[in-house]
């Protein structure tokens, strides 16, 4: 398996002088083809940050990351927002659909960006939501699905493109324990069948449980990274 | 175009997420332009109506004179009476009345009082075709004609006079010999123009001045109206062929306080048309700023899933384009409904006399100017969408980590 990310020496400071923060302190990680790893850690551990970085959201101030094979460093802004719409799927905690789009057309927004032919694209928008269990539900707002529903949409969104790896940052947040446990099986199973590469930053144990791979991270530092 | 379908029905809804601060801008918006619509129209009818009363006058559209007259309107600056080729371009299409005046500065005195005057020598027949003062007389009569050798004054001059209809006034002009002519006249008629013109002017037959001063057929003016205002230039090119010894002269350049006027009365609307912009411009910055603000975690999700910089720019450019537009589309409907509204015009009989000083007639007529339909609302769309650029702006610079961070 080759790595789908690869983060060498990785160190992100904010501020400056005696204000400067170090949000990360020199990451070493690969995330392999398939891994449905979790990582986790205590407010302020980095996780987010990290996230950011290895979704091209946000710059290292020292050290690489890689997805794909492809190094982010010197990208324009214009090429990072193309990776990201080729390679990357995001799941947020919250948030996270366009409130004036329908369920279908959140899930078909990525493919719009990706110029896919109309047919084409509602018929995988169809798909990814029936795959979500939210068949019959396209058309609604996300004002008119509950919090669990909305969170399904944004899978569906992250994965209707087939990215390389979706970065999921506290997807289960602000879920009940059901909502959460249905979700949580429905990305493990996603990752299953389909192959596709989660990288999810939570405290939740019940998505822990889950994982095939576990990395514990504190004060910006890795401070385990376990196979189970 | 892909970007403009995808943009497009986005911007839209966009625009409807908070419907109580798009239809303020919009009534902001369509206000100011309909303001400005109704104002250019309301200015219009009154610049063309207060015009038209004073041209009608005696100003005419435009008048000849010999070289000099204008500067110095005294008996030695009179011209012939008009020759043939003159007779004949002013007989020819575009000019649809004209006219020959005997004109000069004297003085009236009655039992009470002395003042100066300017004595008119007028051919009624055809002054009846050209100026309002016939239809103006409030006492008496107006002259038969050109033989006639009464006086018409005017109401306030008559007041001042302590003089009335059927008593006779003196009237002391200098002649061709340079002597000072005087002889009394009967006032057969009193009319009621604006205070100024009555208190100068006083009517008579043109035969009996000529007469009086002596100077044979000679006269001072010859005024002309032509029937649409766009001809006028034309016009007076031709008459100054056909009397290049003559000095040709169209209102503006006759009556230079009149010219002054119309040129700023296009200039009110323009002002107007300033202040509109600036608050439409506060409104739209101010709506489409807080527009931006309360989106700064979307635009950092919608960067997160790969939309580009550009993209914000041109959906928040896209908003202001529609916002304003549709504005623009009900200011220019509201715009000309009124217009169409007050066709049959706009009765100001009942403040007749405070507006006397306007000179404007008693009705306007407010008319739809299809240049002010296309000039203002594309001044206002475009101004609009420029100061707009500056939220989309900065939306487009919100980077999406901090957009992101923002929220959580």
């Amino acid at each position: 398996m080759k790595p789908i990310v690869s983060c060498r020496g990785i160190t992100k400071v904010f501020g400056k002088g005696e204000l400067a923060v170090h949000a990360l302190r020199g990451i070493d990680l690969d995330i392999m083809e398939g891994d449905f790893a979790t990582l986790a850690g205590p407010s302020g551990s980095g996780k987010t940050t990290l996230l950011n970085m290895v979704g091209a959201l946000d710059h290292p101030t020292a050290g690489e990351v890689a997805i794909d094979g492809q190094p982010l460093s010197g990208m324009s802004k214009s090429a990072l927002s193309d990776l990201r719409l080729n390679k990357i799927g995001f799941i947020f905690q919250a948030y996270n659909l366009v409130p004036v789009l329908s369920a279908r057309e959140n899930v078909e927004f990525v493919l719009r960006l990706l110029r896919v032919e109309p047919a084409e694209r509602r018929r995988r928008a169809d798909e990814a939501l029936a795959e979500v269990g939210l068949q019959g539900m396209e058309g609604r707002r996300p004002s008119a699905l509950s919090g669990g529903q909305q969170q399904r949409v944004a899978i569906a969104r992250a994965l209707v493109a087939r990215p390389r790896i979706v970065l999921a940052d506290e997807p289960t947040a602000n879920l009940d324990s059901t909502t959460t446990k249905e979700l949580v099986d429905l990305m493990y199973r996603l990752n299953q069948e389909s192959g596709i590469t989660f990288l999810i930053g939570t405290h939740d144990p019940r998505v822990m449980e889950h994982s095939k791979r576990h990395i514990e991270m504190n004060d910006g530092q890795i401070e385990s990274d376990t196979r189970g | 175009m892909e970007t403009f379908k995808l943009l497009a029905p986005l911007a839209w809804r966009n625009l409807w997420r908070n419907p109580r601060r798009t239809i303020i801008t919009l009534f902001v918006v369509s206000v100011g332009l309909w303001s400005i619509l109704a104002v250019a129209s309301f200015i219009s009818a009154w610049a063309q109506s207060s015009r038209d009363a004073t041209l009608r006058l005696l100003i005419a559209q435009g008048q000849i004179h010999a070289v000099g007259y204008m500067d110095d309107p005294n008996i030695s600056n009179l011209m012939p009476p008009p020759d043939e080729a003159l007779v004949a371009a002013l007989d020819t299409s575009g000019i649809s009345n004209w006219v020959a005046r005997l004109e000069l500065p004297g003085v009236v005195q009655s039992e009470y009082k002395t003042l100066p005057v300017s004595l008119v020598g007028v051919d009624p027949e055809a002054e009846r075709r050209i100026s309002s003062i016939p239809s103006k007389i409030v006492e008496g009569r107006y002259l038969d004609g050109p033989e006639d050798d009464s006086a018409v004054i005017g109401l306030n001059l008559a007041k001042r006079l302590k003089t009335a209809l059927g008593r006779r006034v003196i009237l002391m002009v200098t002649a061709e010999d340079g002597w000072l002519e005087e002889r009394s006249f009967d006032v057969v008629g009193i009319y009621d123009a604006d205070t100024a013109f009555e208190d100068t002017y006083i009517f008579t037959g043109r035969r009996p001045m000529q007469a009086m001063v002596g100077v044979g057929d000679k006269i001072a003016q010859i005024a002309f109206e032509v029937p649409e205002d766009a001809a006028l230039a034309g016009v007076v090119e031709r008459l100054r062929a056909a009397a290049p010894t003559l000095d040709v002269r169209e209102w503006r350049k006759i009556s230079l306080i009149m010219g002054a006027m119309d040129a700023t009365m296009g200039g009110v609307v323009f002002i107007w048309m300033a202040v509109m912009m600036v608050m439409i411009s506060i409104g739209v910055i101010n709506t489409q700023l807080m527009a931006v603000f309360e989106r700064t975690h979307e635009f950092g999700l919608l960067r997160a899933l790969g939309f580009k910089s550009r993209h914000v720019l041109l959906l928040v450019t896209f908003e202001s384009v529609l916002l304003i537009g549709l504005g623009v589309l009900i200011g220019m409907i509201a715009g000309a409904a009124t217009v169409w509204g007050l066709s049959d015009g706009i009765d100001l009989s009942a403040f007749g006399k405070a507006l006397e000083a306007f000179k404007a007639g008693d009705t306007l007529y407010l008319e739809v100017n299809p240049i002010d339909y296309i000039i203002f609302p594309l001044a206002i769309w475009a101004l609009g969408v420029v100061v707009a650029l500056w939220p989309a702006y900065r939306a487009q610079k919100i980077s999406p980590v901090e957009a992101m961070r923002q929220a959580t």
